[in-house]
């Protein structure tokens, strides 16, 4: 496998510097990467960013479609507007006194007082909260489960898989076994069945999704450590004297140190699909903390009369998700030393 | 000699699957019963000593321990009991009409799956770098980050609401029939598809690439053969150890799109069970699962063994 690079640092012909020359070349791989960055830092800088607050309800302002001209005054009032007009229609006479002093009153409401100056780029919800401000914080707390998760679930993979790499024999066959048998589990079921029963909150949520997910990645180092184990640089440390677990952490883990990134990498996505599948299901973040499942169950009851709620969400989430998936391949294809053949 | 062999391997994985079961029905039993609450605690008004009794009746009066070798010998028995929600049938009544519903929208989306995928991954990988290879791998990079939660409403919304083509919910004894199983087959087979193309691409370039698909060329074979006879056997194995992820992949996608297109199969009802605390239905769901899981990794071996050529059955 890789050699120790700590000549990373030299320009030309490292390893780390050929992989990161062939990931470059890869053009969806890096408009992949720039899209998740920028979907990083609004993540992150979503707090000074001028957003309505995402749990602040005007309920006045509930169910208006998005509109980059108009405040919500304004659509309240058109709406109010044709409303009264298909009632008056409909009855076949023009609008009443009493109408027209609601819609005249309204209108003055609206004049004066600042709430109705809000302006919502990506339409209200049910409760007239700022679909915009909900998205772009729902994306924080996905992007944050994705991540958490994934790195929980290879600790717990390097964890395994690299005791069982290392020792062999009968540890390793008996870890590899449950890893055989976890992995034919439906554990979604299981996980399912979890949420419901210890009720929704984030630590349950990674704690369930880390707990089942880890299986893969303790095969992938594993095999990792096995192929390193044999070594000449292992051996060499063996003959000094280190101990087991000094030659594991020091010597060989560092060097399945790429394979591991790219692997965290490519897990992100799992885990915010995941996270999104339970919410959907109604056992993910719960109210007012919003995720872009939350955010598409809430939206599918209505998605006839409010198509904006369901399609925005659903659009941020799978244009992260697209854009993670061809990065982490993109890094995986640059970064798998089987690549250099297969290009 | 062989066909000896190859019972004898598929009885010694029969009696493998039953640790792994005994581990489902372990797990779940526990994770359920160590939570608090019970099936009877969300009813109004209920008395005291009603929800006592109804407790006996049901077993839960007894040490915990007792009521999971109680449980274990029923399953053993084929009893699964009695929903605590719905009173009106057995459990095993209930399976005998929602499982056959599930078995065949799951295989359905399997087959569709397979086969739309598996030759998206030939051509993709004959046309490698082609304008093509690139928009289909693309495509199934979309199948994988799209989840069926946002497919299934957004075809219902296309195609039952705006175009008015399909059924927006329903099964088959409905009067739509046979159309209402378009929309959620496609969305169930859409996660499976995509990962089963990419698998494909991959596993054909790699077959492509080996010595013996190379002597075929050097033999003067043609295109034809190579691809059909030589290269589509060995690219294979990939898929059908995919098989058993792939089902359970549908087993889990079918809780959301049976909910989603209305379909009286067994996903429909599990989160409602979970959350309900109706401890026998949703073993009994978790249980049918598993069991029709194992079968098909079973199988998916079989299938493997029965392509590869390497494979002894020790």
């Amino acid at each position: 496998m890789t050699p120790p690079t700590q000549d990373t640092a030299v320009a030309g012909k490292s390893l780390s510097r050929k992989a990161i020359d062939r990931f470059l070349k890869n053009k969806m791989a890096v408009i992949g990467m720039v899209v998740v960055v920028l979907y990083a830092l609004v993540a992150i800088l979503a707090p000074v960013l001028p957003l309505y607050g995402y749990e602040e309800q005007v309920l006045d302002h509930q169910y208006l479609p998005p509109s980059l001209t108009q405040t919500g005054g304004e659509l309240l009032l058109a709406k109010k507007t044709s409303e009264f007009e298909s009632l008056a229609r409909s009855q076949n006479r023009p609008l009443s006194a009493e109408e027209l002093a609601q819609l005249k009153a309204l209108k003055h409401t609206i004049a004066n007082d600042p709430k109705h100056q809000r302006r919502y780029l990506l339409g209200t919800d049910y409760l007239g909260r700022d679909m915009l401000s909900r998205i772009i914080y729902g994306g924080q707390i996905s992007m944050v489960l994705g991540l958490v998760g994934a790195l929980t679930s290879i600790l717990i993979g390097l964890l395994v898989g690299s005791i069982a790499g290392y020792f062999g024999g009968r540890l390793d066959a008996f870890l590899m076994r449950s890893v055989d048998i976890l992995y034919s589990l439906p554990y979604m079921l299981l996980v399912i069945i979890f949420m419901a029963v210890f009720g929704k909150n984030i630590l349950n949520l990674v704690f369930a999704l880390a707990g089942v997910s880890w299986l893969t990645e303790a095969r992938v180092v594993r095999g990792l450590v096995m192929s390193l184990k044999n070594s000449e640089f292992i051996e060499a440390a063996r003959s000094i004297g280190a101990s087991p677990f000094r030659i594991l952490f020091r010597h060989i883990l560092p060097n399945a140190l790429n394979v591991v990134i790219v692997f965290t990498t490519l897990r992100i996505p799992t885990f915010i699909l995941m996270e999104a599948f339970l919410s959907f299901l109604g056992l993910g973040v719960s109210a007012p903390m919003a995720s872009w499942g939350s955010l598409i169950q809430d939206a599918v009851g209505g998605m006839t009369l409010y198509p904006w709620r369901l399609m925005f969400p659903a659009l941020a989430m799978v244009i992260f998700l697209f854009s993670m998936n061809f990065f982490g391949d993109g890094l995986r294809e640059a970064f798998d030393p089987h690549s250099e053949k297969s290009i | 000699m062989i066909r000896c062999n190859v019972l004898a391997y598929v009885l010694r994985r029969i009696v493998g699957m039953v640790p792994t079961l005994f581990i489902i029905v372990t797990l779940s039993f526990f994770i359920i019963r160590l939570a608090p609450g019970s099936p009877f605690s969300s009813e109004r008004n209920l008395p005291p000593s009603v929800i006592a009794n109804l407790e006996k009746k049901v077993h839960l009066d007894e040490p915990l321990p007792l009521q999971y070798l109680r449980y274990l010998g029923d399953v053993l028995r084929g009893d699964l009991g009695y929903s605590t929600k719905h009173v009106d049938f057995t459990i095993n009544e209930f399976i005998a009409r929602a499982l056959p519903v599930s078995m065949t929208l799951g295989a359905l989306a399997l087959v569709l799956a397979l086969s739309v995928g598996i030759t998206v991954g030939v051509v993709s990988a004959l046309k490698r770098n082609s304008l093509m290879d690139h928009s289909l791998m693309a495509l199934a990079i979309l199948g994988i980050s799209v989840p069926m939660f946002v497919i299934g409403p957004l075809l219902q919304l296309l195609f039952s609401v705006h175009l008015g083509w399909l059924p927006t919910a329903g099964w088959l004894s409905s009067r739509a029939g046979g159309l209402t199983l378009i929309l959620p087959v496609l969305t169930l087979a859409v996660t499976d598809f995509a990962y089963i193309a990419r698998l494909t691409r991959t596993s054909v370039l790699e077959v492509l690439r080996s010595d013996y698909i190379r002597t075929a060329r050097a033999k003067g074979l043609s295109q034809r053969a190579i691809i059909w006879k030589h290269t589509l056997r060995g690219a294979m194995l990939p898929v059908v150890s995919f098989l058993g992820p792939a089902f359970a992949n549908i087993v889990t996608g079918s809780v959301v799109v049976e909910s989603i297109f209305d379909i009286p199969g067994m996903g429909r009802f599990f989160v409602n069970s979970a959350l309900n605390r109706d401890y026998f239905m949703i073993m009994a769901t978790v249980i049918v699962y598993a069991v029709i899981l194992v079968i098909a990794n079973l199988i998916a071996d079989l299938v493997y063994a029965a392509l590869d050529p390497r494979v002894v059955y020790e």
